[in-house]
């Protein structure tokens, strides 16, 4: 493979080492993605009924068919659209198969988008966002039909509603049709929906309440700002092509506000945001680096919630993948006292995060390395090599060999004082070629190291007590040419003396 | 597969420990037994048994508790239990995996419904799912009609289902009471398999008349079974009654019987068993001159020589002895005693050995709680099991020297108490607690000679007192347990009313001075109406229970 390739070539810089794990990690992470996209996350929106204008008259409002439902909405009885358009979002919000398809075909989005603009009737505006809303939260296809209807500029200026509640629906819509995908979220930061979306989260909130009315409970404020989180990092979300520069440098300050919440799903989703952030480029890395958010981000490491400890460690991940500089910063903010116990955490998800970032500090410096050991990281990295889950213990794998091939020969010896043989030859049993391949090469690396030692014929006795030559023998007849090769090439070299 | 049989200490246990050890023998199913006398011995026995095996059966003992939340076990161990402590923990009903509950079909155990209880909470597993496993925020987010009103609707709903189940579960396990006696349920077991035997009926019967003796069972309750065990003894002993010439010596009989409720008569004097039964004393006062003047005239009244009434039962002539149950009762009659008569069973061994119900159950408890120590822990253990045993006439001997000096130990602590007034009337319960250096205080720190000793003690004290209030409070008794340690054995009882349904409150009212107070308690027992406790929070605990109970 291609990284293969790189790694036996001696020399190369760490930087491009790095990169490298980030592509393949980038992968990983789309497969994921991929299978997330069915799933829809209901977050828990509190509003009164009373707050809601059209919700009081629930009870009356009589089951319309779609026929009813068109002819209402293109009539010009104001308190008839507003019937037909709240049957329309009842059917479009219902938990299941809402009919978005139909809804569509009925023709009715461009008038429920002049609906959104009817300032003097807010209950209507309040029925037609919502049901946009919905409609946005569905395909690509779905999305498109309302951007198509001219929903975006009115949207955005329904942003600065003097209804909390409208000025909400209309966050959540910018958020699902930012969501599609990078080139409507870039479409809305043309639009300029940045300024007004920020315009929410800046103000104080007490003169917000102040200035828009009667809704002061706190509960709805923390609403509210979720939705706000959530839109934001969408707009910060996807690549090809990454959002632009200016705009991520806009948006950074109120993220960096938000993540010194309390709230835990606005911690979260802020900390989603930082790790679409720091995805990528050395330059974006440092623009995220620059906010001084490092203290806060390695901070949550440590925290319980799964929901935050994920996006927090896939930032700092993504943040040592840059220069050594950068990578430095994280060790400076402390993120070495945490690696550890996250080494050791009980999901192994966290687990192979945290040994991908381990690895990735082990490309670094030998300063660098020399922290990795003065913090206490080789006994974690070699249980997690013996009894990690095996995606886990591939990272290790790759930990191993960055810190054998960058490492001095004491800090090397160290290694393998921690006991890192056993279980690195155990994993010759493993079922994935690659990880086999890297795993004969930082034999070869060790050999290397060994020869400069004079310390070959302890090396091989050590590799033969460990039941490691029997493993590699093995190999030779592996169906994989390359591993053929490698296992080849140490037996003839170091084995071949009897 | 090899069974683990842990057996709690009490007649009713043994009994039915003895009908399962002889339907495993029946069926050469291999066991190891472990008798626990408290939590602790059975979590450490658990623990120290649960690689070796997967079933393990609980005799009296780990229903009332969460036993998958104390013991933790594996998946594929699986316990049969058989208590009759009640209420009986909901998740043990409701476990059908794990947990297997001996119970009478038609005991009524009140549970609540499985869905006031538990809840399938479907939406808030997805909530909590999402929320916890740490995966990406989705892309579009549909907001859904409920978000607005049904979620808080739902929230109110569960708020509501929540506080109901809090109230139901008070209710269902505010007092701790007994279902049927273990040993009639083993019975019941071995009789629809077709397996029971007359000696197995017999355990039953001493199961049962230990539940009455430790007044853990209702009038009613007894009664009514007593009526189903006797149409086993008529099943059982029908062909024997043909053959009464043919007895031989190994011949077993039991026989239905209204018998006199005077303990261990048959094995003692007339007089000191009227003198040493809480019924008898209770009634005409024995602690006082006036009592022992009434016993005087009691015993003219039956026309009974009080050398004769002094002399060994056994050695009596048998002219008087020929109508002395009528003579008794109709005197006892005129002395406010009406319920000296009582239904129980009786046993024949061979032609000379004739022993109650309730003659085992003394002698079987006081085996358990001998204080001679003659060995190691369980040596106690053993030897009441042997002496349920039809073989072993010599400890079943020792056991009724042993219960009679018991007897007297309590009839005197009980005379001592009333006459020095150390029961006491908290405001919502009576207390008295036994100084260190009381005579016989060490026997006191044993459970079911407390648990007699308060009751016998209640008994009196309520017809001692002319307070109408105090004859309707239950009793704290206090004991030294441990003088090293400085822990004092603390039970609470119901109060003794004729109508009393032996429910008793104080399980949970202990649970709750004792959480208020920090106090250092152990609830180690079964009955977990009894606690030990550190001396020196005694005070703060007691002050905690008159508010708690006020």
């Amino acid at each position: 493979s291609e990284r293969m390739s790189k790694f036996k070539n001696k020399g190369k810089n760490s930087d491009a080492l790095r990169r490298q794990r980030v592509e393949v990690s980038v992968e990983l992470r789309k497969a994921k993605k991929d299978e997330q996209i069915l799933k829809r996350r209901s977050v828990s929106f509190s509003l009164d009924e009373s707050v809601s204008p059209g919700e009081d008259k629930k009870s009356e409002i009589p089951e319309l068919s779609l026929d009813d439902i068109v002819e209402a909405l293109n009539g010009s009885n104001e308190e008839l659209q507003l019937e037909a358009t709240q049957a329309a979002r009842r059917m479009l919000s219902r938990q299941k198969d809402p009919p978005i398809n139909q809804v569509i075909k009925l023709g009715i989005i461009p008038r429920l988008v002049e609906f959104l603009s009817r300032a003097d009737n807010a209950a209507l505006q309040f029925e037609a966002a919502w049901a946009l809303t919905n409609i946005a939260s569905g395909t690509s296809d779905h999305t498109k039909a309302v951007v198509d209807g001219g929903a975006i500029p009115a949207f955005i200026s329904l942003l600065s509603s003097p209804y909390m509640h409208i000025s909400e629906q209309a966050v959540w819509a910018l958020g699902n049709i930012a969501g599609d995908g990078p080139m409507y979220r870039d479409v809305l930061i043309n639009c300029s929906v940045i300024p007004p979306l920020l315009a929410l989260v800046v103000l104080p909130l007490p003169s917000l309440l102040l200035q828009r009315g009667s809704y002061t409970s706190p509960v709805f404020q923390v609403g509210f700002l979720r939705n706000i989180t959530w839109t934001l990092s969408n707009l910060c979300r996807n690549k090809n092509p990454y959002p632009p520069a200016d705009a991520v440098k806009k948006m950074l300050p109120v993220l960096v506000y938000l993540l010194l919440h309390d709230d835990k799903d606005i911690i979260s989703d802020s900390c989603w945001a930082m790790s679409y952030l720091t995805d990528g480029f050395n330059d974006r890395i440092q623009t995220v680096v620059d906010t001084g958010i490092l203290p806060r981000l390695v901070e949550l490491l440590s925290s319980p919630e799964l929901t935050i400890l994920t996006p927090a460690l896939r930032a700092v991940g993504n943040i040592v993948t840059g220069t050594d500089q950068q990578t430095q910063e994280v060790i400076s903010a402390g993120a070495l006292t945490v690696l550890p116990s996250l080494l050791r955490h009980a999901k192994p998800t966290i687990q192979k995060e945290a040994a991908w970032m381990l690895s990735n500090i082990a490309a670094g410096s030998c300063q660098q390395i020399q922290q990795l050991i003065t913090h206490g990281l080789l006994p974690p990295l070699v249980e997690l090599l013996e009894k990690g889950d095996f995606k886990a213990q591939k990272e290790a794998v790759w930990a191993v060999a960055n810190f054998i091939m960058g490492g001095t020969v004491e800090q090397v010896v160290e290694l393998l004082q921690a006991g890192v043989l056993k279980p690195l030859l155990n994993l010759l049993s493993a079922q994935d070629s690659k990880t086999i391949l890297v795993i004969l090469d930082t034999i070869s690396n060790l050999f290397l190291a060994a020869e400069r030692l004079g310390e070959t014929d302890r090396l091989c006795l050590l590799v033969e007590e460990l039941d490691g030559l029997e493993k590699i023998e093995a190999l030779q007849n592996h169906e994989n040419n390359m591993v053929y090769h490698a296992a080849l090439q140490i037996i003839e070299k170091y084995f071949s003396g009897e | 597969q090899r069974v683990l049989l842990l057996v709690a200490s009490d007649v009713d246990a043994l009994c039915a420990c003895k009908i399962l050890q002889a339907l495993f023998q029946c069926d050469h199913v291999q066991y190891t037994l472990v008798p626990v006398s408290g939590w602790q011995e059975l979590e450490t026995a658990f623990l120290e048994h649960k690689d070796q095996f997967k079933y393990f059966v609980l005799i009296n003992c780990g229903a009332n508790v969460d036993l998958l939340e104390i013991l933790q076990p594996e998946e594929d161990t699986f316990f049969f239990v058989c208590d009759s402590h009640r209420p009986i923990n909901v998740v043990n009903v409701y476990n059908d995996t794990q947990i297997k509950l001996l119970v009478k079909q038609d005991d009524d155990l009140d549970v609540p419904a499985y869905d006031d209880i538990f809840r399938d909470d479907e939406d808030e597993e997805e909530d909590s799912e999402n929320e916890s496993d740490g995966s990406e925020p989705s892309e579009k987010r549909r907001r859904f009609e409920e978000d607005v009103i049904e979620r808080t609707m739902r929230r109110r709903q569960r708020r509501e289902w929540e506080a109901r189940r809090r109230e139901i579960l008070f209710d269902y396990e505010q007092y701790e009471y007994h279902g049927t006696s273990s040993a009639m349920v083993m019975f019941d077991l071995a009789w629809i398999m077709s397996k029971d035997l007359n000696d197995m009926l017999w355990w039953a019967i001493v199961g049962l008349t230990d539940q009455w003796i430790q007044d853990k069972i209702t009038q009613m309750k007894y009664v009514t079974d007593i009526g189903i065990l006797q149409r086993h003894v008529s099943r059982h002993n029908h062909r024997n009654e043909d053959e009464e010439n043919s007895l031989s010596i190994d011949c077993m009989r039991i026989a239905f019987e209204y018998d006199l409720r005077l303990a261990l008569y048959q094995h003692w004097s007339l007089y000191e068993s009227l003198c040493n039964t809480s019924y008898t004393s209770s009634s005409l006062k024995l602690w006082s001159v006036q009592g022992q003047k009434k016993l005087q005239e009691f015993l003219a009244d039956m026309g009974l020589p009080l050398k004769q009434v002094k002399q060994k039962f056994n050695s009596m002539d048998i002219s008087l002895k020929e109508n002395l149950r009528e003579m008794i009762e109709e005197s006892a009659n005129k002395f406010g005693m009406k319920d000296l008569r009582v239904q129980t069973f009786s046993i024949h061994f061979g032609f000379k050995n004739k022993f109650s119900a309730s003659d085992i159950v003394y002698a079987t408890a006081s085996l358990m709680e001998n204080i001679e120590k003659e060995g190691p822990e369980t040596t106690n253990f053993i030897k009441a099991l042997d002496s349920l045993s039809r073989g072993n006439l010599d400890k079943l001997h020792q056991g009724l020297d042993l219960a009679k000096k018991q007897l007297r130990a309590i009839q005197q602590t009980v005379a001592s108490c009333i006459c020095t007034n150390l029961v006491i009337s908290q405001g919502p319960f009576l207390y008295c607690s036994l100084m260190e250096g009381t005579p016989d205080v060490k026997l006191f720190s044993k459970p079911v000679s407390l648990c007699l000793l308060s009751k016998y003690l209640l008994k009196s004290f309520v017809c001692s007192t002319k307070n109408k209030r105090c004859k309707l409070l239950p009793l704290i008794m206090a004991a030294p347990m441990d003088v090293e340690q400085g822990t004092v054995i603390m039970v609470g009882i119901p109060p003794e009313t004729e109508s009393s349904d032996k429910k008793n409150f104080f399980v949970r009212a202990f649970e709750k001075a004792a959480d208020s107070t920090n106090s250092r308690t152990l609830h180690n027992h079964f009955d977990m109406s009894i606690i030990e406790l550190k001396t020196e929070d005694r005070s703060k605990f007691l002050d905690a229970l008159v508010s708690l109970l006020s």
